[in-house]
């Protein structure tokens, strides 16, 4: 009796050395977590925001001028166009769900031009304090259980205003330039993350504005007349760059204010 | 005697074990045994599926995944790895139902503003629509469920007959998929009058699986028909091989 309860007790402390030794199966999310997932967000929208001037200045702007068309109904098949700025938001939303990380961005508005897109309940709530206050508003998603961040969107063009002042959908038409249109959400699983998962984030939206970016010069290849694809930008002809030159400029861009950021809250140094 | 009585039933009970070890193996490790094991009939276009489709096997030894499935019990770790196999998450069905312009992604539902319809149906997750092993297609009690995101619903010039306004007005959701395809996977030009629609009982009968798509036979994106997990696994062996280093 005595030998069975020494063997079973060794058994058991064992086992229980063989699991507590045990290397984890895959990356320990929480290994190092140090930063405060608001941080990450305010980076992930200065990325972001340096994108999207890109491309609304560099692709449609310039592009309009040398005949490229943007047009909401751009995926249409026939309809040879781009997508216009809050659209390639929205691609590069699209693409990022693709990606493994759980980060999640959404553009919405008060008065949005499609009804999906307008603000209720919290987002509301909280979109109201940013027009009062113009400053940026972090909450939980209680019932996903998702920290969340919003940021102003703000007409910083004047196409963002004329467009979204002629849109035969469009509940509001008297936008003017410096107005808070709408505001963009972020939102994550982790209160706090490590440096490593925090530039995997960043590398998550630039890969997804990469495809975004892919998905248009796809379309305009199927143009009647097809743009010239290579290291030439709008602003010098009929052409688009290609997928590696639009993201070697955004991130020529985007990346010492995304350094900066790390350095100064010490992020990278946990 | 009695030493003997007890002998033969030890001698019993242990050639019992025994039989029921090897049935047990057995049916576990027979290749067409996902009839057996399953919890129910596979939903129509899965039929062809194999169970570590769906169901990939955790590429970790078994005491990595007792330690991990105990580090997340004390919250220690994010993600719970399951037993054996993977847990099925939405993110394996959109490993082979991946569309660039589905109407309604799934991860679209995350955004706060839809917390509403979120505590009606969990239309974030692929299974809330879509649960597997019912040998159906959609799982939904009701077909009316556009009611939980679009009652503001209001076209200016509305082209349509009834205006989609008086259809709200009069609470008439289950027309709304007579006339759309929730997805917009199938190419079809969209009916402007309710009447040439399609009739509510063809689309139980597809919800159902009793019928092909009465929308359209052709699609923008076909799913894939096998999943390879083999990548899957290869990222997880190199992900323990660098947590191991």
């Amino acid at each position: 009796m005595r030998w069975a309860l020494g063997a079973a007790v060794a058994l058991a402390l064992g086992v229980a050395v063989v699991i507590v030794n045990a290397p984890p199966p895959d990356g320990d999310a929480f290994s190092g977590a140090a930063i405060p997932i608001a941080d990450v967000f305010a980076i992930l929208e200065a990325e972001n925001d340096t994108l999207r001037a890109l491309w609304t200045k560099e692709i449609v702007g310039k592009g309009k001028e040398r005949g490229l068309a943007f047009d909401k109904h751009w995926r249409e098949p026939g309809v040879e166009a781009g997508p216009l700025p809050a659209l390639f938001l929205r691609e590069t939303a699209e693409s990022l769900r693709r990606n493994p990380l759980p980060l999640y961005l959404f553009l919405g508005s008060d008065f949005p031009i499609s009804d999906a897109n307008k603000f209720t309940g919290l987002q509301e709530t909280y979109f109201m304090r940013i027009k009062a206050t113009g400053d940026p508003q972090f909450f939980i998603d209680e019932d996903v259980g998702m920290q969340t961040a919003m940021f102003s969107d703000i007409a910083v063009a004047e196409a963002c205003v004329t467009c979204h002042n002629a849109d035969p959908d469009t509940p509001k038409t008297d936008w003017r330039l410096g107005d808070i249109m709408g505001a963009t959400t972020w939102s994550y699983p982790s209160a706090e993350v490590s440096a490593q998962e925090a530039l995997a984030l960043v590398g998550a939206l630039r890969q997804s504005a990469r495809h975004a970016y892919e998905e248009y010069l796809a379309k305009a290849a199927t143009f009647a007349n097809p743009p010239a694809i290579g290291d030439d930008w709008p602003s010098y002809g009929y052409a688009l760059p290609t997928a590696d030159e639009f993201m070697r400029e955004a991130e020529l861009r985007a990346s010492p204010a995304t350094l900066h950021s790390l350095l100064e809250h010490k992020l990278v140094n946990d | 005697m009695l030493n003997t009585l007890l002998r033969q039933r030890r001698k019993i009970g242990i050639c019992v074990g025994i039989a029921l070890g090897v049935i047990l193996v057995a049916a576990l490790i027979y290749p067409k045994r996902s009839p057996l094991v399953a919890k129910g009939p596979m939903n129509t276009g899965h039929e062809t599926l194999g169970c570590e489709q769906c169901h990939i096997p955790v590429n970790a030894t078994p005491a990595q995944q007792v330690s991990a499935n105990i580090y997340r019990l004390l919250r220690l770790r994010r993600n719970s790895i399951g037993f054996g196999s993977k847990l099925v998450e939405s993110a394996e069905c959109i490993d082979c139902h991946d569309r660039p312009d589905d109407r309604h992604p799934i991860s679209r539902f995350l955004e706060p503003h839809f917390a509403e319809a979120r505590r009606h149906i969990k239309v974030y997750e692929c299974a809330a629509c879509h649960a597997e092993h019912q040998g159906k297609r959609v799982t939904l009690p009701s077909i009316g469920y556009c009611v939980h995101c679009h009652q503001d619903t209001e076209l200016h010039d509305d082209p349509i007959f009834p205006t989609h306004a008086a259809l709200v007005q009069n609470e008439d959701w289950n027309t709304c998929l007579q006339c759309h395809d929730f997805h917009g996977n199938h190419i079809r030009d969209t009916p402007i009058r309710l009447q040439d629609g399609i009739s509510e009982s063809a689309i139980w009968q597809y919800f159902t699986g009793e019928i092909d798509s009465p929308y359209s036979d052709e699609k923008r994106h076909h799913a894939l028909e096998s999943r390879d997990y083999a990548a899957d696994t290869q990222d997880d062996t190199q992900d323990t091989e660098g947590n191991s280093q």
